[in-house]
């Protein structure tokens, strides 16, 4: 232990510390963040889902629906709603979703639309075309916001601005896992329903099938951005919380291994006193 | 009455799922009731008052946006503000039609404003008048 002075080390110990309170205060506040967060993924969800499975339901069921959000398009100017975290110290939690994006948007003239500050730097840094949105801090969207926003992508598509449009998020599985994707909400996806010689059923729209989509289209899609909101939300949180857990611990090992160091480098200290005063009092 | 499975649901969360004998709700075409066995049916709702009769009893709602759908036979209601006439907070619907009273009053408001008080004032009204009723 020769070398490391006890200072040296006693200081390093101190340091350790202090980030282990914050690591630890950091922890705490998330989690009870996350409590909160996570009430409002399990109120909106039901929401989230219900929607979404009834404007699938409905785009299913009738195949002979013209409406322009229903046609597909070839997806070469996508536009991306990314939703990210506004404060870093979450884990992989900003850059996993905002990774995700880069990743499918390589080689296409794509557009996007960041939620949080971590979301609006990482496209800034990289140089890629954004379009504003007036909230610059995801933890301050409310629902309206979400709704006026939805209004003005709507029109956007209808005017051609861009040919597709994906919101990706993190949502929230559990406190221990949380995984990003990517949902694509224009032009509504059609899939094909088997119907084994099943009779088609009919479904009346009022007033018509374009009117019923051009109202329905942007309450969905705030609906959706809503829902995805608050499953990143809770996400963000639930990360945060993990990775200050495990700094913590980290902080403790640390800390505990110092400690070690620490007591060694006393001990020897004093060893080498005493041979020093026994080998002065020999002469 | 035959029932048929109801499910309201609004961003604050589920709001009502289970049986119901009739739903009557206000679309931007007009008030529409639907029983059970209605054939499919997508229609967007606009803002207005919602009754359901559940075992015979009628409950009013004040119910603002969103939609209205039957797919075989099961009916989803999800509006943007769903409230129980019980549940209404009268006050503050005065207080809000106050509000939007003195922005239509004021001749220098920007048209947006305008736009905006007119809808508040409308919900505050259908609000009062769905908390009149219970």
């Amino acid at each position: 232990m020769a070398g490391v002075s006890t200072k040296e080390i006693k200081n390093r110990i101190r340091s350790m510390e202090s980030t282990k309170q914050i690591t630890k205060a950091m922890e705490m506040v998330a989690a009870s963040k996350l409590r909160k967060a996570q009430n409002q993924v399990l109120s909106s969800r039901p929401y989230f889902e219900i929607l979404y499975a009834t404007i699938n339901d409905i785009v299913d069921a009738d195949n002979d629906v013209s409406s322009i959000y229903l046609r597909p398009t070839e997806g070469k100017k996508p536009l991306y709603v990314v939703i990210a975290g506004d404060r870093g110290l979450a884990g992989g939690y900003n850059s996993n979703v905002c990774k995700l994006v880069l990743q499918e948007i390589k080689g296409k003239d794509a557009c996007v639309l960041p939620m949080g500050k971590k979301a609006t730097e990482f496209f800034k840094a990289r140089q890629i075309p954004m379009l504003e949105f007036h909230c610059h801090e995801a933890q301050a969207v409310t629902i309206g916001d979400c709704f006026s926003l939805a209004k003005r992508l709507c029109k956007l598509f209808r005017d051609g601005e861009y040919d597709r449009l994906v919101v990706a998020y993190t949502s929230f599985v559990s406190v221990l896992s949380q995984t990003a994707g990517t949902l694509q909400m224009l032009p509504l996806p059609r899939h094909e329903v088997q119907r084994d010689g099943m009779p088609r059923q009919v479904t009346v729209y009022e007033p018509g099938s374009e009117e019923v989509f051009e109202r329905i289209i942007p309450e969905y899609l705030g609906g959706i951005l809503y829902g995805a909101l608050c499953e990143s939300r809770a996400s963000e949180q639930a990360a945060r919380r993990t990775a200050m857990d495990s700094a913590t611990k980290n902080a403790e090992e640390m800390i505990a291994d110092l400690s070690l160091k620490f007591n060694r480098a006393r001990q020897a200290a004093i060893t080498q006193e005493i041979t020093e005063i026994v080998a002065g009092s020999k002469q | 009455m035959t029932n048929f499975p109801l499910k309201i649901v609004t961003p604050s969360g589920l709001v009502y799922d289970g049986e119901a004998e009739k739903l009557i709700v206000r679309t931007t075409t007009g008030d529409v009731a639907i029983l059970a066995r209605h054939i499919n049916y997508v229609a967007p709702l606009g803002m207005g008052q919602a009754s359901v009769t559940i075992r015979g009893e009628k409950r009013h709602a004040a119910c603002i946006g969103g939609m209205v759908t039957v797919m075989n036979g099961a009916v989803t209601l999800v509006p943007t503000t769903f409230e129980w006439a019980e549940d209404i907070d009268v006050a503050r619907a005065e207080h809000s039609e106050q509000r939007a009273k003195t922005v239509l009053e004021n001749k220098d408001a920007s048209e947006t404003d305008l736009k905006l008080a007119e809808a508040r004032l409308k919900r505050a009204l259908i609000r009062q008048s769905v908390a009149a009723q219970k």
